[in-house]
């Protein structure tokens, strides 16, 4: 009989489909290559995320590694991760944040969206994309990475530093914004009319505001139900009602993201306490197979005719950022060299303007948003968190600094 | 003394006071129990010449060493692991409500359901203080119970 089991377990095996070896080792290797770069990465002491795209760029099509086995695993992969970061981005911020910012920052957030949006939405029309590619650019140019910008925050132990405030809050702002924007850009991306497209933005709206409701009112209901002390039970409930907001979000093509963030958001409490702290891990993973899968969707060579366009884009909108962020800063009186981090902080651009550019990618409106969205964040993700690190060395420009205030 | 209170979207909270000295202090409380300390830099107040990170633990055996009470500490604990408890600091007017009455002319307990756990006077704390203690004006009452009951309670004690 045990014999039996044996042979029948060997079966089992035998069975699966032939490919499966090379799905495996296509996986493990991929797995392994974004071990040994997120290695590097902290080394040199930048962010991970422009090293995953580039490990994308440099597999798959026109690369060196073709990867063809295991890219429907990497595609779901990919889709899980952009839910799991947007789904731990709500749960990051708390109903009271957002009121708080709401209130405190929209002055700020508007001028934070016209200042950088402008630009790429300018150099799309300028390319000769369509309004809706253009808008997408907008987005790719408006929003801060705040995953990249709070994790050097925290390395360079500037949590305590006066003008944070006003960095986190116009993030907080950011991703209100983006909660909005992604489902009124879901809609016109499946190519509706003027009005289609108001009346989707009414009901995006609509959605996001009764999501806020649902957070500020019942969020103690909604955790209560889904909360449990066994972490496996907590991270099945989680993850499964994740997924299937996130799925019934993208089938009402308000994109798999957004129900994510909106799910997020709605929990609070006991639950967010402990989800924060199980699924990041989860979502690391998940999130380098995102970056590495935008990666392989974009032909290295499509790279060269957008490298100067994203150049050009990178050092205007480096310098709308921080004049936004100066600005920000100066508004609550922060002195000249805190306006000055403020700004410089606000630089690095990353997870966000990559998911925007997917959405460009899936609806398949504008062959050139990938390739530029991707040489842009490789850009920005460095050059910001450098500028980051080195802000106090660089700047401000004296002539930014009264005089009275420069003697040092 | 004032201590500035800053909220830190997706952080937690920033708590800043000026020292005597003129130094000015800065402590952010992390959602996951960390804090940072910060010492400002004179020239560019903006900014932490240094931080100390500091686990929960190290924060309140700090907290002992500097010569602090953890009464605040504890009351925290507490309020994690009881959903819906509220606990607030009163402090008592000079007249009208309960000043120079005792507790039990409030009938507190049988009112609002919310307990009076202490009362503090000229910086000496009273556990537990019966029903017929007298509270003076400028006294600071404990009061816990749930949001409701304890915002009930608030009413009767500054009338």
């Amino acid at each position: 009989m045990l014999l039996d089991g044996g042979v029948h377990a060997l079966r089992v095996a035998a069975a699966a489909p032939a490919g499966t070896s090379a799905v495996l080792l296509e996986l493990g290797v991929v797995l392994l290559v974004l071990a040994v770069l997120g290695r590097i990465a902290a080394k040199l002491g930048i962010p991970s995320i422009p090293l995953y795209l580039l490990a994308g760029l440099l597999m798959g099509d026109g690369g060196f590694i073709p990867v063809s086995a295991g890219e429907d695993f990497l595609a779901v992969g990919a889709q899980i991760g952009v839910v799991l970061l947007l789904l731990l981005l709500g749960l990051e911020y708390s109903p009271q944040d957002l009121q708080h910012g709401l209130r405190t920052t929209w002055q700020a957030g508007l001028v934070d969206g016209l200042a950088n949006g402008a630009p790429g939405f300018v150099l799309g029309l300028l390319l000769g994309w369509s309004m809706t590619a253009s808008l997408l650019l907008a987005g790719v140019t408006y929003i801060s990475s705040s995953g990249i910008i709070a994790r050097l925050l925290d390395d360079f132990d500037r949590y305590a530093n006066r003008e944070t405030p006003v960095i986190l809050s116009l993030l907080v702002m950011e991703d209100i914004v983006m909660a909005v924007f992604l489902p009124i850009m879901a809609v016109l991306l499946v190519g509706a009319s003027l009005v289609q497209g108001a009346v989707a933005a009414g009901i995006a709206i609509a959605i996001v505001a009764g999501a806020f409701f649902i957070s500020l009112k019942f969020s103690a209901h909604v955790s209560k139900v889904v909360h449990s002390h066994s972490r496996e039970l907590l991270l099945l409930s989680v993850l499964g009602l994740a997924f299937v907001v996130a799925g019934l979000a993208e089938a009402a093509q308000v994109s798999a993201a957004v129900g994510a963030f909106l799910l997020g958001l709605t929990l609070s409490g006991q639950v967010a306490d402990d989800v924060r702290t199980l699924m990041p891990p989860l979502r690391d993973v998940f999130g380098g197979i995102f970056f590495v899968f935008f990666g392989l969707t974009i032909d290295p060579r499509d790279l060269v005719p957008v490298l100067l366009p994203a150049l050009a884009l990178a050092v205007v909108t480096a310098a709308t950022k921080v004049a936004t962020g100066m600005w920000a800063a100066r508004r609550v009186g922060i002195g000249p060299k805190g306006q000055w981090r403020t700004g410089v902080s606000l630089i690095p651009r990353g997870e966000f303007s990559i998911v925007i550019a997917g959405l460009g990618i899936t609806a398949g409106i504008q062959p050139q948003l990938g390739p530029l969205a991707a040489a842009y964040v490789l850009i920005l993700a460095v050059a910001g968190s450098l500028m980051m690190r080195f802000a106090a060395r660089i700047g401000p420009p004296s002539r930014w600094v009264p005089a009275a205030l420069s003697r040092s | 003394m004032d201590i500035y209170e800053t909220p830190l979207p997706g952080v937690g909270v920033r708590y800043e006071f000026t020292a005597e000295s003129g130094d000015r202090v800065g402590i952010v409380v992390r959602r996951d129990g960390k804090r940072d300390l910060g010492l400002y830099d004179r020239e560019d107040p903006d900014a932490c010449t240094g931080t100390l990170e500091l686990s929960e633990g190290d924060a309140s055996a700090l907290a002992e060493l500097l010569g602090g009470t953890n009464i605040t500490a504890r009351l925290e604990s507490l309020r994690h692991q009881v959903e819906g408890l509220a606990i607030e600091w009163i402090t008592m007017p000079t007249s009208g409500g309960l000043a120079n009455r005792t507790i039990g002319d409030g009938h507190i307990r049988t009112a609002t359901s919310a307990s009076i756990v202490a009362v503090i006077r000229d910086e000496v704390g009273v556990p537990g203080p019966g029903p017929d203690f007298e509270l003076r004006p400028g006294d600071t009452v404990l009061v816990m119970g749930s949001e409701h009951a304890v915002g009930h309670a608030r009413q009767i004690l500054i009338g």
